[in-house]
């Protein structure tokens, strides 16, 4: 991250103060406020849904959700932490049912779990399936598609879903592979 | 479809009122550990979208889009999606304007609309996800993850163009 950062910042700088010296500063500033309404509009999302997950948690109700998955996720992530087995277990059914801002909070709950213990494969593991969009039913794509007067908006929806599964099986293979040479 | 949400909400509510807890008290806690969550993403998220607004502002990313579409051509992915793909792994805001733009130009129900669509709806901002989940750790070598992501989702992306071209 840190490399990426770095060189694209002076490179874009650099274009920047030949092309168009003044708007650097401008461009910056924009991207700040970008990045304010961004959080702004997370909050709303994060409030709702960790809200509920609050209620969720202290109802019960996540911990009985995730001794169904609790053995599918021990086995893929192999953790045997209660606490992160858990966050994993909650944050692929709310992936799975394409609530992407209730499986977030899940995800860093369980990636900050797994630091306890040193996990760093099943850190990286969870970013990768997360990273590749296993959202099931591309809601907010479908609903574009209907208000620009789509025949059929929902269409896509078959398509999608192979390409889903796709890009995350694609991706974890790359990974288990890359993390085998890597060592 | 749109009563998933509803069921879902009121099945916790209710869960919980059954199960005896205080439901305000609890609401708010989580609340409050959305507002301490996004306070820690603030950092990150400022400096990433500096990032991409010099990128694009610098007219870098319409370099890099005008030297990929011929690569991206012979892949079989239409030149007009050649931004989308390059900006969704960046900013997602960014890119659903762009697929708006899309959109409206060619028709929702165009070729490359729906190319357009089903990418957009089967990948991920790849490195504002990778900020936000890494926020508070010490994990170190990202590049292998974050590379594989990012060629996974150009190969689903080549499977979307052939794909839409038969369904």
């Amino acid at each position: 991250m840190n490399v990426i950062f770095t060189v694209v910042f002076i490179a874009s700088m650099i274009a920047i103060a030949i092309a168009a010296p003044e708007n650097l500063l401008s461009s910056l500033l924009g991207g700040a406020r970008d990045a304010a309404e961004m959080a702004l509009t997370l909050f709303c999302i994060y409030a709702v849904w960790m809200g509920l997950s609050a209620l969720a948690e202290k109802s019960g109700l996540s911990k009985g959700m995730a001794k169904f998955l609790k053995p599918v996720s021990r086995r893929i992530f192999k953790t045997d932490s209660d606490a992160a087995n858990e966050c994993l277990a909650m944050n692929i059914s709310c992936n799975l049912l394409g609530l992407g801002g209730a499986a977030t909070p899940y995800a860093v709950k369980a990636i900050g779990e797994l630091e306890k213990q040193k996990n760093s494969f099943a850190q990286k593991l969870l970013f990768v399936i997360n990273a590749t969009s296993i959202q099931i039913l591309p809601t907010t794509v479908i609903a574009l598609r209907a208000s620009a007067g789509s025949a059929a908006a929902s269409d896509i929806f078959l398509p999608s879903l192979i390409c889903t599964f796709v890009s995350t099986a694609a991706a974890v293979l790359l990974f288990l592979i890359g993390n085998r040479i890597w060592r | 479809m749109a009563l998933t949400v509803p069921v879902i909400f009121i099945f916790v509510f209710a869960f919980a009122v059954i199960k005896k807890v205080n439901v305000y008290n609890c609401f708010t806690e989580g609340i409050h550990e959305a507002l301490k969550f996004t306070v820690s993403l603030l950092p990150c998220l400022a400096a990433i979208f500096m990032m991409c607004a010099l990128f694009e502002q610098s007219g870098l990313a319409d370099r890099l889009c005008k030297l990929l579409s011929p690569v991206f051509g012979f892949l079989g992915i239409p030149p007009e999606l050649t931004k989308l793909v390059l900006i969704k792994p960046f900013s997602g805001s960014g890119s659903l304007a762009y697929l708006n733009g899309i959109i409206k130009q060619y028709g929702a129900d165009s070729y490359v609309a729906r190319c357009a669509c089903v990418c957009f709806g089967s990948s991920e901002t790849v490195f504002y996800i990778s900020a936000v989940y890494f926020a508070g750790v010490k994990v170190k070598k990202l590049a292998l993850p974050v590379i594989c992501v990012l060629a996974a989702t150009f190969i689903s992306t080549i499977v979307a163009c052939l794909i839409c071209r038969i369904m």
